[in-house]
C-alpha cells in the first residue's frame, strides 16, 4: 500500500501470567488496515481474538510490539477509536438517546448541536421513535444499533467492534449485517470487526486477517473481491468462505 | 431522572393480568387483616389475665394514645427525636455512602484504610456514647453522633459492595467516550451504576438510624426513646406501648416514603 494505513498492527505480543505461569495470547502479529477499508479478523476461540480487540482499542498494552494508530502508538482508550462490545454494555440507566449522547456530553458543543447530532445518530441505526427507551426495554438488535450510535457519536477514525452481533438470532444478524456495510459506506469509517463466524467475515470484510490458536498468530490475510450485496450461496462466495476454513483448520 | 419511558410502547399489562393482579392483591389484605384482628384478640385476651403493669389491653392503649397526642406530648417527643435521628441519619448516610465510594474505587485507599475500618467496625454505636457526651454533650447532636455511627456503616459497606460490582466495560467504554478522570468516572459511571445498591444500603440505614433513636436518648436527650425508658421506670407499660406504636408507625411512613422514591428513581431497571 502506497499511502500511510490507518492502522498498524506491528509484531505484536501479549502474555499473561497466571497461577500456573505466563501464558502467551498473542504472538507476532502484523497487519495493516486501509483508511476506509473494512477488515474482519476471524479466529477459533483460543486464537487470541479478543485480546487483540482490547490491545487496538487501547485497553490493554502489548507485551512486545506496537499498535498504531495514524503512526502514534495506541496506549489507552480514545475517541479516536469507537469501541463496540458483544455484550453492548450500554448505560442501563440511561435511556437509548442518552446512551447515544453519553460521549457528546464530554464534547465542547451547545446542547442545541448536542441534541440534533444525537437524533442524526438514532435516525442513522434506525432507533426514532424509541429515543425515549431504557435498556431493559429493548431487543438485543436494538441494544447493538445503540452501542454502534454511541460509538460513532465522537466521530472516531476506526470503529472496533468485538463479535456484536454474536448474541443475537440469525434473522436480526442479516438485517444487522446490511445496517452496518451501510453506516460504513455513509460514514466512509475504517471497520475493524471481530468474529469467530467464517461466513460472517467473508460477507462483510474488505480482507480477512486469519488467526491461528494458541498462541493466536496470522496465518493468513485473505482478499474477498466480491461485488456487494454477496450472497452466501453464490458460488465464488462459498470458495472465499471454504479458503477461510481450511486456513482456520476446521 | 427526568425522562419518562412510554410504556404504552411496549404493551405493558393485559386487561386479564390485571384483573388476576387485583383479586390477589385484595385477597392479601384480606389476609393481613384477618392477621392484625387475630393478634389484637390474643392480646386482648391474655391482657384480660394480667395485671395493666405486666401488660395492658389493647383498648387501654388506644386510651393512652389518644389522649398522648391530644396533650401534645406526643408531637413533641416525635419532633425532639427527628431533630437527631434526621441530621444524624444523612450524616451517616453521605459519610458512610463518600467512604464506599472511595474505598470501592481507589484500591490506594481500600489498602490504606481497609485495616481501620476492620477495627472500627464491629464497635456498637451504644459504645460511643462516652464520645458523644465528651465531643457533642448531652443535646442532639450527641444523639446525631450515635445515629450516625449506626447508619454509617450499612451505607458504607453497600456501596463499597456496588462499586466493587461495577462492571469493567462500563467504565472502558466511558473512556473510550473522553471520560478520563477519576471523578469523572466515578460520577458519570460509578455512582450510577451501583445506584441500586447504595440506595438498598440508604433505605436499610434510614431504618437502622431510627431504632438506634432509643438507644441515643439513653444518656438523657429528650425524644421518644426518653419518653419510653421513663414510662418503663414507672411501669406504664401502656405508655411504653403506646410510643412504640409512634416509632413504628413513623417508621412506615418513612420506609414506605423512601421506597417509592427508591422505584421512581430506578425506573430503569
Amino acid at each position: 500500500m502506497a499511502v500511510d494505513p490507518k492502522v498498524s498492527v506491528e509484531g505484536v505480543g501479549k502474555s499473561y501470567e497466571t497461577a500456573d505461569g505466563a501464558v502467551e495470547a498473542l504472538r507476532d502479529v502484523s497487519f495493516d488496515v486501509a483508511s476506509g477499508e473494512f477488515v474482519c479478523v476471524v479466529g477459533p476461540s483460543g486464537s487470541g481474538k479478543t485480546t487483540l480487540f482490547r490491545l487496538i482499542g487501547g485497553l490493554e498494552s502489548p507485551t512486545t510490539g506496537s499498535v498504531r494508530l495514524d503512526g502514534d502508538p495506541v496506549t489507552a482508550p480514545s475517541t479516536d477509536v469507537g469501541i463496540v462490545f458483544q455484550e453492548y454494555h450500554l448505560f442501563p440507566w440511561r435511556t437509548v438517546s442518552g446512551n447515544v449522547r453519553f460521549g457528546l456530553e464530554q464534547q465542547d458543543i451547545d446542547s442545541e448541536a448536542r441534541e440534533r447530532r444525537t437524533q442524526e445518530l438514532i435516525d442513522l441505526v434506525g432507533l426514532d421513535g424509541f429515543e425515549d427507551a431504557y435498556p431493559s426495554r429493548i431487543s438485543g438488535g436494538m441494544k447493538q444499533r445503540v452501542g454502534i450510535a454511541r460509538a460513532l457519536a465522537v466521530d472516531p477514525d476506526l470503529l472496533l467492534m468485538d463479535e456484536p452481533f454474536g448474541a443475537v438470532d440469525a434473522r436480526t444478524r442479516d438485517m444487522l449485517h446490511e445496517e452496518v456495510l451501510d453506516i460504513w459506506r455513509e460514514t466512509g469509517k475504517t471497520v475493524l470487526f471481530v468474529t469467530h463466524d467464517v461466513e460472517e467475515a467473508v460477507k462483510l470484510a474488505d480482507r480477512v486477517v486469519v488467526l491461528g490458536t494458541e498462541p493466536g498468530t496470522v496465518r493468513e490475510i485473505v482478499d474477498v473481491d466480491l461485488p456487494r450485496p454477496r450472497s452466501v450461496t453464490d458460488e465464488s462466495f462459498v470458495a472465499h468462505k471454504e479458503e477461510v476454513r481450511a486456513l482456520i483448520g476446521d | 431522572m427526568s425522562e419518562a419511558t412510554d410504556e404504552s410502547a411496549f404493551g405493558e399489562g393485559s386487561g386479564a393480568a390485571d384483573v388476576l393482579r387485583g383479586e390477589r392483591n385484595l385477597r392479601r389484605y384480606a389476609y393481613g387483616v384477618a392477621g392484625i384482628v387475630g393478634f389484637l384478640a390474643v392480646w386482648w385476651a391474655v391482657a384480660g389475665t394480667q395485671p395493666p403493669y405486666i401488660l395492658p389491653g389493647p383498648a387501654s392503649v388506644a386510651e393512652t394514645f389518644v389522649a398522648e397526642l391530644r396533650s401534645g406530648a406526643m408531637v413533641e417527643a416525635l419532633s425532639q427525636s427527628v431533630r437527631h435521628w434526621a441530621p444524624g441519619t444523612v450524616a451517616g448516610t453521605v459519610l458512610g455512602v463518600a467512604l464506599g465510594l472511595l474505598m470501592g474505587w481507589s484500591p490506594l485507599a481500600d489498602d490504606a484504610f481497609t485495616p481501620v475500618v476492620r477495627v472500627l467496625r464491629p464497635v456498637p454505636p451504644i459504645a460511643l456514647i462516652g464520645f458523644a457526651i465528651a465531643w457533642f454533650g448531652i443535646n442532639h447532636a450527641g444523639a446525631a453522633f450515635i445515629v450516625a455511627a449506626g447508619g454509617f456503616w450499612i451505607n458504607f459497606y453497600a456501596t463499597y459492595g456496588g462499586v466493587e460490582n461495577v462492571s469493567e466495560e462500563l467504565v472502558e467504554v466511558a473512556r473510550s467516550l473522553d471520560v478520563r478522570s477519576g471523578p469523572g468516572l466515578v460520577r458519570k459511571v460509578v455512582l450510577p451504576a451501583a445506584l441500586p445498591e447504595i440506595l438498598t444500603g440508604v433505605r436499610t440505614g434510614i431504618g437502622r438510624c431510627w431504632m438506634l433513636v432509643v438507644a441515643a436518648e439513653l444518656f438523657g436527650v429528650p425524644g421518644i426513646g426518653q419518653t419510653i425508658v421513663r414510662a418503663s421506670n414507672n411501669l406504664a407499660v401502656d405508655v411504653v406501648i403506646a410510643y412504640i406504636l409512634v416509632l413504628s408507625l413513623m417508621f412506615l411512613l418513612v420506609d414506605s416514603a423512601f421506597r417509592s422514591f427508591q422505584r421512581r428513581v430506578l425506573a430503569w431497571q
